[in-house]
Formats: structure tokens, C-alpha cells, sequence
């Protein structure tokens, strides 16, 4: 599967099919994750801000591809096909049963293998996952790459081809930080860097007659002792939930139950003390 | 989800007399429209509650007597056999579901005003009617008194034949045992007035006849208003009120507790824009505390915190319900189910009552399109007909009806796309929400909201957009749907077109910067002056929701009316306490004129009856009455335009003429509901849209199929034996 015919230009977008939890739920038998059938999945919030960030470019450029490449089984074609009526020109899976167990280095380690087969020009990823929420995915693959990388950015300059992007990331306290970087390079794209786009209907058909490319870690170039547990720096022993709620209920008029929950918010907040 | 443990009280079986409701919810006797004559109704719209849950369901108001005739309005009757025949209908369908059926017996007195029957109506003393007009009663003598107990006897046997398991002497709302208990009117001096004993004795010799006919088979209860709000002169909870509860409490099983009367009962039935849930507890918490068998009390109890507080407090034992159990007839389940933000929430508009106010045309609801159409139209709130083809569907407008198209539509499995200008869900309801008092009106949206977005997860292709630039026809063509739906809403009119004069007020535009819309007066942007005056031409509640607001923000009102302001406030039983609130914020009201022409700061008005009242022919061009000369110029720092609304039709207009190019984009076909069709209310816009989602696979979905009538059919008579001819008797 060639790039779309002409382009000479490719940003890659590191996707992820993210899990909500329904309302109840059980832990899998093994203690380590939710059961799945509790799960419902999408495609991760922040990825629909680096999706749009580099569709923008390929609409401001020419010739440029926008490539959605997610690791992950079946299931996540949903998001990709999510990220192909959005605007995506191609996507690819890469799957294999050893690949599951892999912790966000070896998932990097993946996409950064996916990157150097496509040849990409730049690569965009989402800030963190929504899911686990380890925010390391992004800035691994740019060390696989051995490219540089800003995380955490708010606002992108930068012109198709140019040896050089500006970008402004967010930093604690409101304080931004405005950099120059070399590319090629990784950008971790924060929420509200634009306004995503919803799909039409039109596009959502065209999404879901388009092919999705799968791969297995031999076409990139990796083994198995690349992904899974093997190739991971982390695994996960247990996943629980909390033995006690906090919730209690507020008794008395409005004006009462209002002048209490003022309290609990201040107290809380550290607010008017 | 299951349940929180602590709402497990109110999921407890009660004992009635003979009877046990099997939890504690239970549907209060409320009009719907449907009566004796409408039992296909009447069956579906009260079983659907036993399906949903309530341990007791009641009929309306249920007359016993034809001297008890309530025409122009509807209430069930139980005069003869053939109502037995068509009451057995309810009954028999609230059985399959395990509840309990109950009828409320009632003889109206001089509420009454037998327009049907032309009967004389009885009372305890001689008055005409404060709620009716131009009705007197007759004062019972002592045979009176017997024989009118003897109606109640009679259809409480008819009720038991029909299937009632609860059967009640109705005393709220200023009905006739209320009107002997209450010296308000009840003059005599014999052994039926006077003392409080003397003024109960009518209430409990009915009761005890009730009791000694039915009671072994029925549970006997009564509905009291504990308190008429009339201070001395009526029914003060804390003397008559719990001394009446003790005299009574051996008489009967269920004490179901309400306040007021009959003609302010929307102190009774308090719309949320001056009460909240449980308004009536300080009351009628008085006497659970005197009786001894188990007390049901109102006050649009919809949240199950609420209800348990009331139950586990000792306040009441039963929650009783009428508006919210029409909003959503499945709140015992959703509350068994822990399914807590699926409930439809009442907002208490009251839209519900209006129907009843109105004359008793089929009864609607704001939140619930499905209430009154259960039979009909076939209607369950809760089931959908799946879908009937893989037609993908774009809705354009989240407003009332748009939202509500798009979550049936959803609901019955369509991939749908609900799109929308604002960034919320809602249309003119955010705005509606922060006028004063309308606050619960929100719910309408949250509802819709939340199902919607439970929805779209359930079907990855299914969109909501929000916040999206406003879409052209060529958008919507190119948009890839098959199906396209118009709900684009509607709004107030700058030119000050109105219902009166059918045209534009000349100078009257809201683009200048001393006249107003409603919306731009609730946007707040536009800076508004001092003095304002509101010109109005519409018969609900925008005008003096406006002068209340506008009060409450220091400015100085005066109101314009060239029609009954607030009129239809009437029907929502909103107007009393609007008026009250009027006057308290000293809002000037010009009753009677419209405006004929607007200058900067001024506004020529004139009174609407003021040319002459003789016409006479005068030729061609010559009006035919004389010149209207009462007009006169009022000033203003700021002048609010609520003259009529218009239809956001254009892009429904567009499509329509480009139906050429539907075949190549793919589109099927087009439609327009809600405001964006015709303005109409909330509950009615509510309604295209649930229509037109639940008809969308028929050809010209457009317009409503036909619904299934139940009218008396020529040739059948009404009572066995009887004939249908015509015939006189000479």
C-alpha cells in the first residue's frame, strides 16, 4: 500500500482507541484490567486535536498525506475509520497477538517503526490517553526516532516543508513557553489547540468503504520480543477500585443545603478562608 | 444499576383496608381527557403506569350522578352500566400489570354547572360559584342530603362492578364534603353546619355508606385539602384540618392529602415557576401525626431523595403523583433500576392541566410526547418500532423538536446527525431557562442531552455538532443524508408584525437601539434603559416573564397589551400568582391598547375598542364603523417588541426548491418540524418531532398518519336494551 499518488509529503498521527467504563463494571478475572464487555470505546479525545492539527497543514500545503496509524486489535478500526472520515488519507493497524500486554514504550517502539517504513515527515500525538493517562507514548516515539520533540503543545507554525516549526507549549500556571524546533520531529498536541471538525454523513460512507492497512510486527521491521510484556519496561499487577465512596447527602432547605455546600467547596478548594 | 440501597423504603408494600399497594408510588386521580367515552385511552394511558411501576392508579374526577355534569370540561362518569363497561377497561388493563385500580367519586355541587344534563346542582347552602360562571346550587334540605349520599352509595357499587379496588369520597378542590366542612360555604344552622362536628357529618355519613357498601371488597379513601389557604374563613390545617382527620381516620384506609381549592388549584397543582417539589409539606405534614392509617401526599415529587425524605421523615407514607408520573409513567422502574438520569423529569409548566382548563381536549405534555398518544397513535414512551430502513438522517436544530426527532430516531437505530448553530443542546429553552421561576424548564433539554449523548455512543456513525457555522442548502445537500430534517426554530419578530393587525407596526425595528426582542433581552447585550415598555401582542407567558425580569433588573415597566395578557396562563393555572406578582412589582399594565406607530422614544397606542361600536354600510374604501380617535403617545428610554413569532423556514424553503438535485446528492426526502414549521408550544414542537421520527418510513412523513378515534358509532347504543333510533315521545 503506497502513499496517495503524488503526495511527497506525510505527517504520521499516533491514534488510540481509548475505553470508558459504563456505569458498572467488573474487573477482569485476573485482577489486572476491566472486563471488557464493560468497556466502551473511542477514539481518544486528544487525538481528534493532532488529527485536525495535521489535516489543517495538508489543507494549507499540497501534496501532503496525513497518515492515522494505531496500535491495537480489530476493534480499534472503529477510531481510525473515525480519523478517515475526518480527514485522514490512509490508515494502519499494527496487530499481532504478542503485541498485547505492551506497555506505552513498546507501543512507541511500534510507532516509531510504522514512521520509518512511511517515511514521515512529521509525527503528531495526542497529549496522553484518556484511558491510562501515562502521557509517554508521544515523547518515546520521538526517543525511538532519535528526532526531536516539544510536548504538551497549544499552538502550531508551521509550513509544509520548512526545516523549522514554531510551536507554543503549555507549561504549570499558565506559563507558556514559545520554541523554535527542528524537524522532522514529534509534537504531543494539547486539547483546544483547535476546534476538530465533525464528520459529515458523505464522509463517514466514503470512511467506511476505505481499506485499513494491518500489519504484523515483521513488516516493520520488529519481533516479538519488541511488543508485549517482553518489550515493555512496565506491567501492570493489579487494577481495583477504591473500597470507600466519599459521597454524602445534604439535608435541609435549599438556602441551607447551599450555605453547606458553599462550606465543602471552600474547604476543599481552599477558597474565601 | 441497581438501586441505592436507601430508596429500598419506598419499594415497601403498604395495607389498604382490603387491599396492598404493592410499593409507594401511586398515581393521584388526574384529568387526561379521556373520561368514560375515550376507555381505549383511558385503559392504555393508566395501565401504562401499572407497566411502569405505580402500585395505585386512578381515574380523574369520576362523576356519580348527571347532577354532576362538569360539561364543558371532561371528567369519568360512573352513571350507568355502559360506564361500568367502559371503566372495566382501565381496570382490567392496570390488573395485568399487578396494580391497583381506584376511582374517585365526586359530585361537584355549584362547580358543577350541568351543562350536558341541565340539572340543578345541591349544595350545603345556597352560592353561586366563584369558579364557575353563572352557577348557583340548590340547598339540600335533609332529604337532599340523604339522597345525594345515595348517589355515592350507588356508583361506589358500579365502581366495585367495574373493578375499582380503591374508591374514594373526594373532598379536595372544594368539592362537595368540602363544601359542607368548610364554613367558606357553609351557612346552616342545623345539624349539617355550625360546629366542626355539625359541618363533618355530611362527609362522614358518606363515608360510613361507602364503607358499610364496598368496603369489604374496596379500599376506602378520601381526598381532603387539609388547608383551603383562606386563613379563618375556610379550612385551617392546624384546627379543622387534623380535627376533621380524627373524626374521619376510622372511616377510611388511605388519607390522600392535598391544600387549596378549586379555583386557585394551582396552589394545589403549583407550577414550578412559584413552587418547588414538596410546596404543600408544611401543611400537610400536620396530619400523618392524628391518623393512624397511612397518608399519600403531592407535590410533583420527582426526585427519589425528595421522596424518601418524605416517607422516612413520617410525613407520608405514599408518594402520590399526577404531572410527574405523566412525565415519565416509568419512574417507580427507573428509580428500581437505579436508572436515576433516565427519568424524565417534570418541569412543571403545567401544560398538562391546560388541556383540562381548556374544555378537556386529549391531555399533552411538555417532556412526554407520548402522553395521550399511548392508544391512539400506539405510542410507548419507552419501546421503539425499530428502525424501518438504513436511511442515515441529518437533523438541523437541537432545539425542542430537532432534539426530540433526533433521540427517537436514535433511538429506533438510525444513524442520525444532529446538528446545530449553538453549542448546546436546547434551542430557545437555554434562553426560556433563565427568565424567572422557568429555571426546571431546563430539564426539557437535560433529558434530551443526556439520552442523546447515551445514544450516540451507541452507534459510532451517530453525530452530535454543535457549535457549527450555520448550514447552507448546498451544505445540507452535499451533507451525504438521506433524509433531511428541518427543526431550525423560530423567533420573536423585529417589526412588530403581530396577531392584531396581520403587518409590521410602522417604525417598529429591533435593530435600532431602543427597541428589543425577547431573545436580545435575555442575551443582555444590548443596553436597556430606564423606562421601558413592553408592547405585546401574545397570549402567554414571554411578556410578563419579561417585566418581571426587567423589574428585578431596576428598571421601571409598563405593559402594552392588545390582547388577554397572560391569557393562556389561565389554563397553567399560572396567572393567579402572575397577576399577584404583577402588581407586587408595580408593573403598569394598559389593558385593551396596541401600538399604531413607534418613533424614536415614543409609541403612538391606541385603545383596540375604540372606534364605534355602530356598522354601518358605507362603499367601497370607507371603513365601516367610526374613526378610531383614542390614540396618544407613551414614552420610553427602551421598548421590548413581543408582538409574534416567525418561522427560521428558509432553509426547508431552499431545499424544497432544489428538489431537482435530491436524486444526485442521495437525498430521499425533506422535512420541517417544530417552531421552524409553524411557532407553537414547547410541548407541541416536542411532539413533530417525536412524530415525525416515529413515521418517518411512510410515504409524505411530512403529514400525520391517521390515528385510531374512538367516537360514538350510529346504531349502538350506549345502555343494553336501548334504542339508538330517533324517536319522540308524543
Amino acid at each position: 500500500m503506497g502513499s496517495v499518488k503524488g503526495c511527497r509529503w506525510k505527517i504520521l498521527v499516533a491514534v488510540k482507541q481509548v475505553s470508558s467504563l459504563e456505569e458498572d463494571f467488573e474487573i477482569r478475572a485476573d485482577g489486572r484490567d476491566v472486563e471488557p464487555d464493560f468497556l466502551v470505546r473511542d477514539l481518544n479525545e486528544w487525538d481528534e486535536y493532532s488529527l485536525e492539527e495535521a489535516v489543517k497543514i495538508k489543507e494549507a500545503g499540497a501534496e501532503v498525506e496525513v497518515v492515522a496509524v494505531s496500535v491495537g486489535p480489530e476493534v480499534a478500526d472503529e477510531a481510525l475509520r473515525k480519523c478517515l472520515a475526518k480527514g485522514a488519507d490512509r490508515a494502519i493497524r499494527v496487530w499481532e497477538d504478542a503485541v498485547a500486554g505492551s506497555d506505552s514504550i513498546a507501543v512507541a517502539r511500534i510507532v516509531a517503526a510504522v514512521a520509518r517504513r512511511e517515511k514521515a515527515d512529521l509525527v503528531f500525538a495526542g497529549v496522553q490517553s484518556s484511558d491510562h493517562s501515562f502521557a509517554s507514548t508521544g515523547t518515546a516515539i520521538a526517543g525511538f526516532l532519535d528526532w526531536p520533540h516539544a510536548a504538551v503543545v497549544n499552538q502550531l507554525a508551521y509550513v509544509q516543508g520548512a526545516t523549522r516549526a514554531e510551536v507554543r507549549r503549555e507549561l504549570e500556571g499558565g506559563v507558556l513557553q514559545l520554541m523554535e524546533v527542528d524537524c522532522p520531529a514529534v509534537f504531543t498536541i494539547q486539547l483546544g489547540i483547535n476546534a476538530p471538525r465533525y464528520a459529515s454523513l458523505r464522509s463517514i460512507k466514503q470512511a467506511a468503504a476505505k481499506p485499513i492497512e494491518t500489519l504484523c510486527l515483521g513488516d516493520i521491521g520488529l519481533s516479538s520480543a519488541d511488543a508485549g510484556e517482553a518489550g515493555s519496561l512496565s506491567r501492570v499487577r493489579r487494577m481495583y477500585v477504591s473500597a470507600k465512596g466519599r459521597a454524602q447527602m445534604i439535608d435541609g432547605t435549599p438556602a441551607e443545603q447551599a450555605a453547606r455546600l458553599a462550606a465543602i467547596i471552600k474547604k476543599f478548594t481552599g477558597a474565601g478562608a | 444499576m441497581a438501586r441505592d440501597p436507601k430508596h429500598d423504603v419506598l419499594f415497601q408494600p403498604i395495607q389498604i383496608g382490603p387491599k396492598t399497594l404493592r410499593n409507594r408510588f401511586y398515581q393521584v386521580p388526574h384529568c387526561i381527557g379521556a373520561g368514560s367515552d375515550r376507555p381505549g385511552f383511558q385503559a392504555a394511558h393508566r395501565s401504562l403506569k401499572a407497566e411502569g411501576g405505580w402500585a395505585g392508579i386512578n381515574t380523574e374526577y369520576c362523576s356519580i350522578h348527571p347532577e354532576s355534569d362538569d360539561t364543558h370540561r371532561l371528567s369519568a362518569r360512573l352513571w350507568d352500566a355502559g360506564d361500568v363497561h367502559n371503566l372495566r377497561a382501565m381496570t382490567d388493563h392496570i390488573h395485568q400489570y399487578g396494580a391497583l385500580a381506584g376511582v374517585e367519586l365526586w359530585y361537584g355541587g355549584a362547580h358543577s354547572p350541568n351543562m350536558e344534563s341541565r340539572a340543578t346542582p345541591r349544595g350545603p347552602s345556597q352560592y353561586a360559584s366563584e369558579f364557575e360562571t353563572l352557577t348557583y346550587c340548590k340547598e339540600m334540605d335533609l332529604d337532599d342530603i340523604a339522597q345525594v349520599q345515595q348517589y355515592y352509595v350507588d356508583a361506589a357499587l358500579r365502581a366495585r362492578d367495574a373493578g375499582f379496588d380503591i374508591v374514594y369520597v373526594y373532598g379536595a378542590h372544594s368539592y362537595l364534603p368540602l363544601q359542607f366542612l368548610s364554613p367558606y360555604y357553609n351557612k346552616r344552622t342545623d345539624q349539617y353546619g355550625g360546629s366542626l362536628e355539625n359541618r363533618a357529618r355530611f362527609w362522614l355519613e358518606a363515608l360510613e355508606k361507602v364503607r358499610n357498601a364496598v368496603g369489604k371488597d374496596c379500599a376506602i379513601a378520601t381526598r381532603f385539602a387539609v388547608d383551603t389557604l383562606y386563613g379563618q374563613s375556610g379550612v385551617e390545617v392546624e384546627v379543622d384540618g387534623v380535627k376533621f382527620a380524627r373524626l374521619a381516620d376510622p372511616l377510611v384506609d388511605l388519607w390522600d392529602i392535598d391544600v387549596g381549592d378549586i379555583a386557585e388549584w394551582g396552589e394545589d397543582a403549583g407550577p414550578s415557576r412559584f413552587y418547588l417539589q414538596g410546596h404543600q409539606v408544611p401543611w400537610t405534614k400536620f396530619i400523618k401525626q392524628v391518623v393512624k392509617k397511612p397518608v399519600l401526599g403531592v407535590g410533583r415529587f420527582t426526585d427519589p431523595e425528595k421522596m424518601t425524605e418524605v416517607v422516612t421523615k413520617g410525613i407520608a407514607d405514599i408518594i402520590g403523583a399526577a404531572r410527574p408520573s405523566i412525565s415519565d409513567p416509568f419512574l417507580p422502574k427507573k428509580i428500581e433500576e437505579g436508572r436515576y438520569d433516565d427519568i424524565r423529569v417534570c418541569i412543571g409548566c403545567n401544560v398538562c392541566i391546560s388541556r383540562w382548563e381548556i374544555g378537556g381536549p386529549p391531555m399533552i405534555c411538555t417532556q412526554n410526547a407520548t402522553a395521550g398518544e399511548e392508544y391512539r397513535r400506539g405510542w410507548h414512551p419507552e419501546k421503539f418500532r425499530k428502525k424501518g430502513s438504513s436511511d442515515s438522517i441529518l437533523v438541523v436544530g437541537a432545539g425542542p423538536s430537532g432534539a426530540e426527532s433526533a433521540r427517537v430516531l436514535m433511538e429506533r437505530g438510525y444513524t442520525v446527525h444532529l446538528y446545530d448553530t449553538a453549542a448546546k443542546i436546547g434551542g430557545h429553552v437555554n434562553q426560556l431557562a433563565q427568565l424567572p421561576g422557568l429555571g426546571e424548564w431546563g430539564y426539557h433539554r437535560d433529558y434530551r442531552e443526556t439520552q442523546i449523548g447515551k445514544l450516540v455512543k451507541r452507534n459510532k456513525d451517530s453525530q452530535v455538532a454543535l457549535g457549527q457555522k450555520p448550514m447552507t442548502v448546498d451544505d445540507a445537500l452535499a451533507y451525504g443524508a438521506d433524509k433531511i430534517v428541518i427543526a431550525t426554530g423560530s423567533s420573536w419578530n423585529t417589526d412588530g408584525t403581530n396577531c392584531l393587525s396581520h403587518e409590521a407596526i410602522p417604525g417598529a425595528d429591533a435593530s435600532l437601539a431602543d427597541q428589543l426582542t425577547p431573545e436580545q433581552v435575555i442575551e443582555g447585550k444590548k443596553k436597556i434603559g430606564k423606562k421601558v415598555l413592553i408592547l405585546n401582542a401574545d397570549t402567554y407567558f414571554m411578556a410578563p416573564s419579561l417585566a418581571e425580569k426587567l423589574v428585578l433588573a431596576g428598571h421601571e415597566v409598563s405593559l402594552i397589551t392588545g390582547v388577554h395578557l397572560a391569557n393562556y396562563m389561565h389554563f397553567t393555572l399560572e396567572y393567579p400568582n402572575m397577576m399577584r406578582r404583577l402588581h407586587e412589582l408595580h408593573v403598569h399594565v394598559h389593558d385593551h391598547q396596541f401600538a399604531s406607530r413607534i418613533e424614536a422614544g415614543r409609541v403612538q397606542v391606541y385603545n383596540i375598542w375604540g372606534d364605534g361600536s355602530k356598522r354601518t354600510y358605507r362603499g367601497p374604501g370607507r371603513p365601516p364603523r367610526d374613526e378610531n380617535k383614542s390614540h396618544h403617545w407613551l414614552e420610553f428610554d427602551s421598548l421590548v417588541l413581543v408582538t409574534g413569532r416567525h418561522s427560521h423556514d428558509s432553509l426547508y424553503r431552499q431545499l424544497k426548491a432544489r428538489r431537482a438535485e435530491w436524486t444526485k446528492h442521495g437525498v430521499k426526502d425533506v422535512y420541517v418540524i417544530g417552531d421552524a414549521e409553524a411557532p407553537r408550544l414547547i410541548a407541541d414542537a416536542t411532539f413533530s418531532g417525536q412524530r415525525l421520527a416515529r413515521e418517518i418510513e411512510e410515504d409524505n412523513a411530512q403529514l400525520p398518519q391517521p390515528y385510531k378515534r374512538e367516537v360514538a358509532k350510529w346504531g349502538v347504543a350506549h345502555l343494553a336494551g336501548e334504542n339508538s333510533a330517533v324517536e319522540y315521545k308524543t
